[in-house]
């Protein structure tokens, strides 16, 4: 606990001071409100949680997959990673201090999300319950990418790829059908589908995001094993 | 007790270590001597378990809270305060954050509580590695190139440092590629070269052995006596 509670306290500080992490956080909302605002308002062939929808799947499946991967990786760079195994602190440690603080962020700016989207009631609650687990997956894949990685550098090589994939996969859907069955196994899809229909019934897509959530776990453990940090 | 016996590590076909052998005993300051690529900082990731070897037995009579570690590369947070980076290891071993003042005065950067990693020289970055490597007070204290790139004022404040953590019972095992460090630290050495140990025992045996015993101008000294410079 003792370990958790340092590096929560060690990530919270440095959020607040890391510039290119912390503004992911603002942009994709900001973006979000004004689309919503000036688009889908203005016109009334659009749902009014249309821009909502696509950009907090972009944010799940890019800002955060990203912030977890660019915060890890620094630590493996710097061999601040190194020095916190020599100290004793777990793999599981490690990630429920960090991932913490970035998960935080995220509830925050899923909130934010539902309430550009207008959501309320239920279904506000059942925005930020999919939203919610589709960040967890986030952080356990962007954690892997960190771990994985020699450096920020070759982090990003690997990370923003993936994360584009996830991130405009359920934009590329509403335009293909095949498409749409292949990335029906993705998080990002799911969390958008909930986004556009929050009325829908929810226990097939947090079915999916939960096995997509096991998968990426068994990736971290499977990573901080392989690089010798455990 | 640091302990390694018939230690052997390979890179792919390549043997870095090759049926190494040495003992640091209880108490001293035990030096690992060789150039750049000789093994040296493989040893320490070895006896501190971030590899393992292909081969042989190896121990530090520590378990991993008991030791210290300053790295090759610094390991600091770098948006991070001084205090704020040793505040991290103090939350860890669960120790009262006063801690961190007193290891950051003991280091000589009393004034740098507040300020960023990023904002400091490199000297005074490997004084902060080294006030976090013994915050705890570890039984073992692993000193990776201690003083590679320092103005030997600050070199011989870190030595001095070193001295003091000795005299406090601790077992110091560091890592250098300056021989003048070596016979000033070390009550005992082992030199290695191409992965193996070479010669071991008191600077001034091997010194013996050798025929190596000779009067040198101290450079150092003559530096720091014209100039004044201490750490503070």
């Amino acid at each position: 606990m003792r370990s958790v509670k340092a590096m929560f306290v060690k990530q919270t500080l440095d959020m607040f001071r890391n510039w290119p992490v912390l503004i992911q956080y603002v942009v994709y909302p900001a973006v979000a409100f004004v689309f919503t605002v000036l688009v889908a308002k203005a016109d009334e062939t659009i749902a009014d949680t249309m821009f909502v929808a696509m950009f907090s799947s972009i944010f799940a499946g890019m800002a955060l997959v990203f912030s977890a991967m660019a915060v890890i990786a620094e630590d493996r760079e710097t061999k601040s990673l190194r020095f916190l195994v020599m100290a004793g602190v777990k793999p599981h440690e490690y990630l429920i201090g960090v991932g913490g603080v970035i998960f935080l962020f995220g509830l925050g700016v899923s909130v934010v999300f539902a309430l550009i989207g207008g959501y309320s009631g239920a279904e506000f609650f059942k925005f930020l319950l999919v939203m919610v687990l589709g960040s967890a997956a986030s952080i356990l894949l962007g954690a892997s990418i960190g771990i994985l990685s020699k450096n920020q550098q070759s982090a990003s090589a690997v990370g923003i790829p993936v994360s584009m994939v996830l991130g405009f996969a359920p934009m590329v859907t509403m335009f293909n059908e095949t498409a749409k069955q292949i990335f029906d196994i993705f998080y990002t899809q799911q969390v958008n589908v909930v986004a556009n229909d929050v009325s829908t019934d929810i226990a097939r897509p947090v079915l999916i995001i939960l096995a997509n959530i096991a998968a990426l776990a068994a990736l971290f453990a499977a990573a901080y094993r392989k690089k010798r940090l455990g | 007790m640091i302990e390694m016996r018939n230690i052997v590590k390979r890179f792919g076909t390549q043997t870095v270590l090759n049926d190494v052998n040495f003992t640091a005993r209880d108490g001293e300051i035990f030096g690992l001597l060789g150039p750049s690529g000789a093994g040296k900082t493989t040893i320490i990731n070895i006896l501190t378990r971030q590899l393992y070897a292909d081969g042989g037995s190896h121990s530090t009579g520590a378990e991993p809270f008991e030791t210290g570690l300053m790295l090759d590369q610094d390991g600091l947070y770098a948006r991070l305060t001084c205090a704020e980076n040793l505040n991290v290891v103090a939350d860890i071993y669960g120790m009262p954050r006063k801690k961190s003042i007193e290891a950051l005065q003991s280091v000589g950067l009393g004034d740098a509580v507040k300020k960023t990693v990023q904002a400091l020289s490199w000297g005074m970055r490997q004084r902060l590695a080294l006030a976090r490597a013994i915050l705890h007070e570890p039984k073992v204290l692993f000193l990776d190139e201690p003083t590679s790139g320092l103005d030997p004022a600050t070199a011989r404040g870190i030595h001095q440092l070193i001295l003091n953590l000795k005299e406090k019972g601790a077992t110091v095992f560091l890592t250098t590629h300056n021989m003048d460090e070596a016979v000033k630290l070390c009550d005992r050495v082992a030199l290695l070269h191409k992965g193996k140990i070479v010669e071991n025992g008191a600077p001034s045996e091997i010194c013996e052995r050798h025929g190596a015993v000779k009067t040198v101008p101290d450079l150092e000294s003559v530096f720091i006596k014209l100039t004044g410079a201490v750490l503070e």
